[in-house]
């Protein structure tokens, strides 16, 4: 099982790239799609999904083209867009049945199916409600049930977390990283939590470009002994913002601990242990830098 | 000075979002059209045998007079989405959170109407010029003469259209597609009593029709013809006399009397803000009812109490029942179908059943036809979903990852629309088919085919259900109700258009579907 992506770029009207020559390949397990807002994400995801065509480049899903063969990529394919929608006056399960019939399942099975995902999201007791009723939570969870309805080889999830309460959110990175052993999940996010919890390789996206393609333990290396704990007061703040990356601040007696990114340790810090959203920051501030890969 | 502000800004906002839509070039076009129209002949109006000669007064109160029939019936459709754009935007939650009154957004929305459609009757009203100077039958142009119906006959017009846009969008009942079924009847109404009787003459006419027949008695005593619109004529009924017509003459009366359509329109307006909730969630008809008490934690997940969730990672993907691929068109057409069925009422079905009984059972051959065509024009809703059901609800990106779609979804959504049709037309088909009449049989499946594809023709090209409702609402009621020629295509009557020829349209707008929806995927 092997997703190419071989230098894909995509130009929308007003020349604007939302991608420029995106090259990654990657095999089961779960790809965590890190970038900030803008960044190309949702436009991969939409390529990847076969909803929008690559200005040039291809993508291969186990040999074969998909601009060539997109139906051979479809069969296996779980998308959660970003943004969806759903049709108001059905119930979860019938939405669900129609979705199946659309996907070409065998009604019976299907049936099977959903009734084992509307349990998995949480949904069962809320099944025969109009979807019309549902929170913007719920909608996102029959979503996620969509998009495993057919057991999908290739499972990509747009922001699947938005929306979703703390509660439902753990359970669905715990579910991903569940679904992953034997098929594809790339999970695409600026949630850093999310990729921290769940991904088993990281992608660092930035203005259309891959940053960076590595297993998060190489993401946290990047940061290692760059990462300092600074204990200032609070009235410096403003000016240390001018000079230095601060990921974090929390107000204490003894004055305001910052969480500060720097290549040399500034006077008086003293080290941490990098998280993956220090690597992230580390990571996208030296690229927007022109600092190497 | 804060009120005007506010309020043109309000009015500017909405102007320029809807003047950027290709939706408003399409309605230019159209305005142009008419202009054109106007100028090659194909709209012409006349007082039996005489028309007026092309001069200022003349082309002036004719396009105007046009533009005002026309306008009021297509930029009604054009302008009845002002709160709803809010509403989708989001912008009206935003709104909603300002000290702005009810009464003033009502008003400044008509008046944000009021503004698109002036524009179009300003672009007619150019074009009104350009027919004088092109048709040259009169030696100078006056520009007060030429514009003065624009502005005394169309515009207070214009006012009335965007004030009523305004109260159907805030009154529930009349928001959707039945206000678009709606208005049409109403406005075919007003325009029968107003041209029938003289009474409530908001488009003008009668203030026309008296000052022309007027000039027209002056110049031909013996004349006691009639005022007639025609458009599409055949040459044969063109006029063949001209006489000198000077205008209206625009008195202090009459422009007040016109002036009152705009107090009137004002007062719609600001009625309608009693029935405008102000983008209140909770009286959306889908608002969000609390979650039964039963619904606990979901499974694998520790209830409040143990210990943190996000230290939890039990087996939940584990049990997940396989799924076998069968494709297959019969489950598509059948939740197409549940699809297009779902969330109507019980009277909407109950209606449906008697139409069908009537048209079936009853002897009366008036009666029955009457009902058969009713019959077709009841589930317009349902068929105007077609197409257009995807973007409508932003399912697409869902949908339209699935393989095969063109050859498995497209067809299913038009089956079950023919399906839709041979139900609710089944009294009449039946009818037919026991009384032998093997025409009407084939004029009636003709009909059952035509409708859905032109629905699906339409909802696949425009993205929304409004163009069809409109289209089909008139087509009904020009064919099937009227029995004009070439427009029935039920078969009711004997006047009605060859079934060869609907089914040849539905090839074609078959083919017009497949290849919009073809358009729409990346990869079809």
């Amino acid at each position: 099982m092997r997703l190419v992506i071989d230098k894909v770029s995509k130009c929308y009207e007003g020349n604007a790239w939302a991608l420029k020559d995106f090259c990654l390949e990657t095999g089961p397990g779960v790809l965590g799609l890190l970038g900030p807002n803008g960044a190309g994400k949702t436009t991969l995801m939409n390529i990847l999904a076969t909803i929008t065509r690559a200005t040039t480049g291809t993508v291969v899903w186990n040999g074969t083209d998909v601009k060539r063969k997109p139906d051979a990529l479809r069969a296996v394919l779980g998308y959660l867009p970003q943004e969806f929608g759903v049709y108001p006056h059905l119930n979860a399960v019938e939405f669900l049945e129609y979705l199946a019939a659309v996907k070409g399942l065998d009604a019976t099975s299907a049936r099977r199916r959903i009734d084992d995902l509307l349990k998995l999201v949480n949904l069962a007791d809320a099944r025969k409600r109009p979807l019309g009723s549902y929170s913007g939570g719920m909608k996102q969870r029959v979503g996620i049930a969509q998009a495993l309805l057919n057991d999908p080889q290739l499972l990509i999830v747009d922001e699947p977390t938005a929306g979703l309460d703390p509660e439902e959110r753990v359970r669905f990175r715990n579910l991903l990283a569940e679904l992953s052993g034997e098929r594809i999940v790339i999970l695409s996010t600026h949630i850093v939590s999310d990729i921290e919890a769940a991904a088993t390789e990281v992608a660092l996206i930035s203005q259309g470009t891959l940053v960076m393609h590595a297993l998060p333990e190489e993401l946290l290396c990047k940061a290692e002994g760059r990462v300092w704990e600074w204990v200032v007061p609070t009235s410096e703040i403003n000016a240390l913002k001018q000079r230095y990356q601060i990921s974090g601040a929390v107000r204490r007696a003894d004055g305001t601990h910052l969480r500060v990114l720097a290549e040399s340790c500034p006077n008086g810090a003293q080290p941490l242990a990098p998280t993956m959203e220090d690597a992230y920051l580390y990571c996208l501030c030296s690229h927007r830098a022109g600092g190497a890969r | 000075m804060k009120f005007l502000r506010v309020l043109y800004h309000l009015i500017r906002a909405d102007f320029l979002e809807r003047t950027r839509r290709y939706s408003f070039l399409l309605v230019l076009a159209f305005a142009a059209y008419v202009a054109y129209g106007v100028f090659a002949g194909e709209i012409v109006v006349r007082l039996d045998e005489y028309r007026g000669v092309y001069n200022s007064a003349w082309v002036g109160s004719v396009m105007a007079w046009v533009s005002t029939v026309i306008l009021s019936l297509a930029g009604f459709y054009v302008v009845k989405n002002a709160i709803l754009r809010d509403q989708v935007t989001r912008v009206g939650l935003v709104l909603a959170t300002t000290p702005m009154r009810k009464s003033f957004y009502t008003l400044a929305k008509t008046l944000s109407n009021f503004t698109v459609l002036a524009a179009m009757v300003a672009v007619l009203a150019a074009g009104a010029v350009g027919l004088e100077l092109a048709r040259a039958e009169h030696s100078h142009l006056e520009i007060a003469t030429l514009v003065a119906p624009f502005a005394w006959l169309a515009l207070p017009a214009m006012f009335m259209i965007a004030a009523l846009a305004v109260l159907f969008e805030t009154l529930p009942v009349l928001r959707g597609g039945a206000g678009n079924v709606i208005y049409f009847f109403a406005w075919a109404a007003c325009l029968g009593i107003s041209v029938g009787t003289g009474s409530a003459d908001w488009l003008g006419f009668n203030l026309l029709r008296g000052s022309m027949s007027a000039a027209l008695k002056a110049a031909d005593p013996t004349h006691e013809g009639e005022f007639l619109l025609n458009l599409n004529i055949n040459p044969s009924l063109h006029a063949s006399q001209t006489f000198l017509w000077n205008g209206v003459d625009w008195t202090i009366p009459i422009i007040v009397h016109r002036l009152l359509w705009v107090v009137m329109a004002a007062g719609i307006a600001l009625l309608s803000s009693l029935f405008f909730h102000r983008f209140d969630p909770a009286r959306e008809p889908w608002r969000l009812k609390p979650l039964a008490p039963s619904l606990g934690p979901a499974e694998g997940l520790e209830s409040v109490g143990s210990p943190p969730v996000a230290q939890t990672w039990v087996s939940t993907a584990g049990p997940l029942s396989p799924v076998k691929r069968k494709p297959g068109l019969r489950p598509i057409v059948f939740s197409e179908l549940l699809l297009m069925l779902k969330g109507q009422p019980l009277w909407w079905y109950a209606i449906a059943v008697l139409l069908f009984a009537i048209s079936l059972l009853v002897p009366g051959l008036g009666v029955r036809s009457g009902a058969a065509a009713i019959a077709w024009l009841w589930p317009v809703l349902v068929w105007s979903q077609m197409g257009a059901r995807e973007a409508r609800n932003a399912t697409e990106s869902l949908i339209f990852c699935s393989e095969s779609l063109l050859n498995r979804q497209l067809p299913a959504v038009w089956m079950a629309g023919v399906v839709v049709a041979l139900l609710t037309g089944g009294g009449m088909g039946l009818n037919l088919l026991f009384s032998r009449d093997w025409r009407g049989v084939a004029a009636w499946i003709a009909g059952a085919f035509f409708i859905p594809s032109l629905a699906l023709a339409f909802g696949v090209w425009t993205g929304t259900s409004k163009p069809f409702e409109v289209l089909y609402t008139a087509l009904w009621y020009l064919g099937p109700m009227h029995h004009t020629a070439g427009l029935d295509f039920t078969g009711a009557a004997p006047t009605a258009t060859s079934p060869i020829m609907y089914l040849a349209v539905t090839v074609v707008l078959l083919a017009l579907a497949y290849f919009g929806r073809r358009t729409k995927l990346a990869y079809p």
